[in-house]
């Protein structure tokens, strides 16, 4: 944007303007494609006592999975669970100092994190709606924090916006509130909303505005004491002689509007966002350990799944051991609950109806890259007054996440460096796992000065190079869901599937979590159907 | 990486960017600044260093820099020695359309929600199957054209 002749090509216009449209398509997309729903977790789950001697395979331990086997197991099925990794969780993850990952093609890395210090590489938050986490969370003793998805003191940033300088979050925030609220007072006592608002309405809607936008006794954003209020202070109020406060300079309407960043601030509006947010203490993985514990040798590691069948009797599913030499195993069952990833489950041979097949087929697995960055201090708290929230660019890192724990501790910190979707999740995932890590740097420093000076070491996860999930979740658009969601989700003979690929939560650990309660509760009345031992 | 390497690679970057229509609102998938160069392909009759990079940038990332592919708890095909490769047209219509778990790149639709798949155009796609079809030991015959792939696009 050429800023200094304030003028603006058409190309620069049009631009903006497809920018504009697209933010509200794209939360009418959330809507429609279900981002946008509430929870359909309604409380504990009671299944009545299963079939006598009934028996269910879960495949996955992922939250899907460990949520199913949990409730089965209680309601006397004899369960066992199937998963690839050695670990309970799957996308439920977190990386610590001394984890080794090694992601697909070989690449190998080491997490040199201090003790204490983590990134979830997958889920980081949870929406206060996200009631069955919550459940669970509770249930298991998993210790739960608020996540700061909203933070004031954090940073809007764009390459080409004042000069490339991060602005404040409440400077821009307050600005646009404030410039948009004195616009329409304007037009208000103009009599240009007459045919909208009645006389009575029209003084109600002129104080409303002088509120919301802090605008002064003549409906003005102008600087002084209303507009500090909200955009903050040149210099703070104080005590005793020193304490003057100076107010500080409101952006020009213009220029703001030019920045393009007004773009970042209905991001923490919408419903997934929205303030109280949780994170579990010491990482989102603690959620996957914690049923690990509850279940324990129901769960057997390890097990890489090569064909799952069926017939009238049962399932039976084989897998190979790959720490015993790839040792081939089948095992029997009455049903199974199958969670495994649709990238991964259409390259498993599965004895299921075509209707089935076809909507396992019909989902492409979106890439998306995180990054976690180690610093020698927490400057972003002790130089920038940073505690939690997220900075918004358009670098291609997107965002920079502050720990939303470990507040003014001395040591070192670890923020999230970089969480890309799209094409630049795509670009990054092609990089070898250090160079992500210094691109995150390089671009992180735009923001951040400090960065060169203070990192250490780093850690990256590229979703589709994730050798257990070959992508970050199910991409539905609304012409597939309509076409093959049903088919996903029915119980095709005795298998049933279920992960934030057959909800309407995608990528949520309550998409994930839901499916599993609402298959398991079709699979139990199926099951008692067919009657004990069918 | 070298100057004029970056610089090589950030045109053909800026030109994936620069297709993508849609927004995401944050504002991270916006075409960026730096972006308003030439399409990669445009201009420059090396359409092998073209497809190259395109490789490089998004194709690697799952089939790998060697073209191998990968296993894990299940696989990214091999494009090396990948008999598939035999029909030009197969592979347009997998970048166009997609094929079960990988995205399209056709820009058909599948940004549903802000994750939105880098989208190509017919020339790109064009020359990163000529590219895929030469190198990692492949030597199949014939060539496609931005054109052909045109064709392959279904109405909208």
């Amino acid at each position: 944007m050429n800023r200094e002749s304030g003028s603006m090509s058409r190309r620069q216009l049009l631009s903006m303007i497809g920018t504009c449209a697209g933010s509200a398509a794209m939360y009418q997309a959330m809507t429609s494609l279900g981002f946008a729903a509430e929870s359909s977790f309604k409380g504990e789950i009671e299944l009545s006592a299963a079939p006598a001697g009934a028996s269910v395979l879960v495949l996955g331990a992922g939250i899907a999975g460990l949520v199913a086997a949990f409730e089965l197991r209680k309601a006397g099925y004899r369960v066992q669970v199937l998963e690839y990794n050695a670990r309970a969780g799957g996308r439920n993850w977190t990386l610590r100092g001394g984890d080794r990952y090694v992601e697909l093609g070989g690449f190998a890395q080491q997490c040199a994190f201090d003790p204490g210090l983590y990134i979830n590489p997958g889920p980081w938050r949870l929406p206060h709606h996200h009631r069955g986490m919550l459940h669970y969370c509770k249930l298991l003793g998993v210790q739960l924090e608020p996540f700061i998805q909203v933070n004031y003191n954090a940073y809007l940033h764009g390459q080409s916006a004042f000069g490339g300088q991060p602005q404040r979050y409440r400077t821009v925030k307050a600005d646009y509130d404030g410039h948009v609220a004195e616009l329409l007072a304007k037009v208000t006592q103009g009599g240009q909303l007459d045919a909208e608002v009645s006389a009575e309405d029209r003084e109600r809607l002129l104080e409303s505005l002088k509120d919301w936008g802090a605008l002064d006794k003549n409906y003005r954003y102008l600087k002084g004491p209303m507009s500090s209020d909200r955009r903050g202070y040149q210099s703070d109020p104080g005590g005793g002689l020193s304490g003057r406060p100076v107010f500080s300079e409101p952006v020009r309407l213009t220029d703001l509007l030019a920045s393009g960043l007004w773009q970042a601030m209905p991001l923490s509006e919408i419903y997934d966002m929205q303030t109280t947010m949780f994170q579990p203490v010491g990482g989102m993985g603690m959620v996957g350990q914690a049923f690990a514990r509850e279940l324990g040798p129901l769960i057997r590691y390890n097990a890489k799944v090569i064909d799952i069948g069926q017939d009238a009797s049962g399932v039976s599913v084989t897998f190979e051991d790959s720490a015993q030499s790839m040792t081939r195993q089948t095992l029997r069952a009455d049903w199974c609950v199958c969670t495994i990833p649709l990238s991964i489950l259409g390259q498993i041979p599965m004895k299921v109806g075509a209707p089935m097949a076809q909507a396992i087929a019909a989902v492409p697995y979106a890439a998306a890259v995180k990054v976690g960055l180690q610093f020698k201090r927490r400057f972003w708290e002790e130089d920038e007054q940073i505690y939690g929230g997220i900075t918004y660019t358009d670098l291609p890192i997107t965002n920079i996440s502050y720990p939303s724990c470990g507040y003014f501790s001395r040591g070192k910190g670890v923020l999230l460096g970089g969480y890309l979707f799209g094409v630049q999740a795509a670009e990054f995932t092609s990089m070898p796992p250090q160079e992500r890590v210094s691109k995150a740097v390089e671009y992180g420093s735009r923001i951040h000065p400090q960065y060169p000076r203070e990192f250490e070491n780093g850690i990256s996860v590229a979703w589709h190079r994730a050798p257990f999930t070959l992508g970050c979740f199910g991409m539905w658009t609304e012409a597939a869901r309509a076409r093959h969601y049903d088919d996903l989700c029915r119980i095709d003979g005795r298998i049933v599937l279920a992960g934030e690929h057959a909800s309407y939560i995608p990528a949520w650990q309550e998409g994930a979590l839901t499916s599993a309660l609402d298959a398991i509760g079709r699979l139990h009345r199926r099951a008692l159907a067919a009657g004990a031992g069918a | 990486m070298s100057a004029a390497k970056e610089a090589r690679r950030r045109i053909a970057v800026a030109a994936l960017a620069a297709v993508l229509g849609a927004t995401l609102g944050l504002l991270g998938s916006r075409a960026r600044p730096q972006s308003a160069g030439p399409s990669m392909t445009k201009g420059t009759n090396d359409t092998a260093t073209a497809g190259a990079d395109i490789y490089r940038q998004i194709c690697q990332g799952c089939h790998m820099p060697d073209g191998r592919g990968a296993v894990g708890a299940g696989k990214y095909p091999a494009l090396a020695g990948d008999r598939a490769l035999l029909s030009a047209r197969f592979m347009a219509l997998t970048l166009l359309e997609g094929r079960r778990n990988m995205p399209a790149f056709g820009g058909t639709g599948q940004e549903g929600f802000f994750f939105i798949t880098p989208t190509l155009d017919d020339e790109q796609i064009a020359a990163v199957i000529n590219y895929v079809r030469t190198h990692f030991g492949n030597h199949f015959r014939g060539t496609i054209s931005a054109a052909e792939v045109k064709a392959l696009r279904r109405p909208p």
